[in-house]
């Protein structure tokens, strides 16, 4: 009879239980909802269908029984290599997989890797030229979207993908925010770039603006950094001076000029001693 | 839709996974699975031209507002980088005020290449290869065979001859210079600089100077120091 009432009871009790998120562990606790905005952004929305063609419609009816049967778009994983970081390359990837060349042979295993090139991109925000790692898809992107700036600041960061772009969309939210201060010696060029790209504040705030384009680590080291700007610990020597001060002030002893040469005196005791003279000599 | 097509490589896989439940989780995926086939190269399709419209005059392409239809590699290197052109947006369209169909503004030059040749000719430092030892007068079948040699093909009813008569040999007109007009299709004209070279074989041959048509040299004729001037010399 208990053992069943146990069983239910770790029945329930497992139902309730919930397994920690990333955001409830340890320091992570205390990162910001602009963070979250961002990470949502980032890692939990789904990129854009690159390297296949995603089937339209909730349905499909098959072709031979006439069955129908749902349209279920399971994506090809990517593979992320550590050189994605240091280009832009518009969402490409490599796929790791096989090719069936030969309906008698064995599965070959092949890599598809995206075609890298070096160009130059122009920001216009920025008011300068970067030499970046791209693939024909980021210049295409980049034409149909009327420029670099643009295509940046609208492409969500889940299909940006690369640090790099992630860290100059950042440089150029906050190059904006501050009013294009690299056009400073053109009032008139300032204000028609500003009235351009104006449009893409309105989605952030200047709090989300600061935490965007921030990896993992780099968002905790933040906090932390926060953290102990926040309460840094007072030495107890100052606080004990100031208390003695006080008492003193209550009491009614002033500090005159004269004592205060006296304390100066008094604590340079250690220039009196001579560490070289003879030994009779030293105090 | 639009943006998926734009890729270097669609693929798709051979044997698709089995469906699973609804709003659960994915079955694993086998082995099989992993099979892709290339749908399609996008790299190797040609891409449509792209428009873009000059902000500035350009030389032998436009003046500033014209729109330019080229291919989009062309485009993004040669006008958009260097900021001669801006995409072909529609508020750009209406700030340098596009006419989309506007008749082209007809050529003033005879041919499209003559802006090229005459800032070939005008760059050139043309010698004139005359005897050392035997009297001559400078005449148009002289500068002709210059142009020749230089690799242009001058008519001799082309070449207008400097003002006063040159003759020699004359060792002082080693270090002067003067300037011969070329009509171009019977329309554009140019000017050319040129310098005559004393030419004799064995111990009589002037000695090789270095760069010698980088130097700064005296204009010939009092009249034509101005023009010459103003010739670029090459550097």
């Amino acid at each position: 009879m208990a053992s069943s009432r146990l069983q239910s009871t770790a029945r329930q009790l497992s139902k309730t239980f919930k397994k920690k998120g990333r955001f409830e562990i340890g320091i992570a606790n205390e990162l910001p909802p602009a963070y979250k905005k961002f990470w949502r952004e980032w890692k939990v929305l789904k990129p854009a269908a690159v390297h296949f063609v995603p089937q339209e419609g909730k349905w499909r009816r098959d072709e031979l029984t006439g069955e129908t049967l749902p349209i279920q778009n399971v994506h090809i994983p990517l593979k992320h290599p550590a050189e994605i970081n240091d280009g832009i390359w518009g969402g490409e990837a490599v796929v790791k997989g096989f090719q069936k060349r030969d309906p008698y042979k064995r599965r070959v295993p092949h890599f598809w890797v995206p075609v890298l090139k070096r160009t130059v991109v122009k920001s216009e925000v920025l008011n300068t030229h970067l030499s970046v790692t791209v693939t024909d898809r980021t210049i295409r992107l980049i034409n149909d979207h009327y420029g670099f700036d643009h295509y940046l600041l609208k492409t969500p960061a889940c299909d940006l993908v690369s640090m790099l772009a992630l860290k100059l969309k950042k440089h150029i939210l906050t190059e904006l925010v501050n009013g294009c201060p690299r056009y400073a010696h053109d009032p008139k060029k300032q204000a028609e770039i500003y009235e351009e790209y104006k449009t893409y504040l309105s989605s952030y705030t200047p709090e989300e603006i600061e935490w965007y384009g921030l990896t993992w680590y780099e968002a905790l080291c933040k906090v932390a950094k926060q953290k102990e700007a926040a309460n840094r610990p007072m030495p107890l020597k100052s606080v004990y001076r100031k208390n003695l001060v006080e008492k003193l002030k209550a009491a009614g002893i002033d500090g005159s000029p004269a004592s205060a040469e006296d304390i100066s005196n008094t604590t340079s005791w250690l220039s009196k001693m001579n560490l070289f003279g003879k030994k009779d000599e030293q105090a | 839709m639009y943006f998926f097509l734009q890729t270097t490589f669609v693929l798709k896989r051979r044997w698709p996974p089995p469906l699973h439940k609804k709003g659960g989780k994915t079955t694993k995926l086998r082995g099989r699975h992993f099979v892709y086939d290339l749908v399609e190269d996008k790299n190797v399709v040609r891409q449509p031209d792209m428009k873009v419209i000059l902000n500035q005059y350009v030389e032998g392409v436009g003046n500033a507002g014209d729109v330019l239809t080229m291919r989009p590699n062309q485009v993004y290197r040669d006008y958009l980088m260097p900021g001669l052109a801006v995409y072909a947006t529609p508020e750009n369209m209406e700030k340098y005020q596009v006419e989309e169909n506007k008749p082209k503004s007809e050529d003033t030059f005879s041919s499209p290449y003559v802006q090229r040749t005459m800032n070939c000719l005008s760059r050139l430092v043309l010698q004139i290869t005359m005897s050392k030892k035997e009297p001559w007068t400078l005449e148009p079948w002289h500068v002709k065979t210059s142009f020749r040699k230089a690799g242009f093909v001058v008519p001799e009813h082309a070449i207008k001859m400097p003002p006063g008569k040159v003759s020699g040999p004359d060792l002082s007109l080693q270090d002067k210079e003067f300037f011969v007009t070329v009509t171009i299709n019977k329309t554009e004209t140019v000017n050319v600089r040129c310098r005559i070279h004393h030419w004799a074989t064995g111990l009589e041959r002037l000695p090789w100077v270095e760069h010698h048509w980088k130097k700064v040299t005296e204009p010939l004729f009092p009249e034509q120091a101005e023009v010459l001037q103003n010739l670029p010399l090459p550097e």
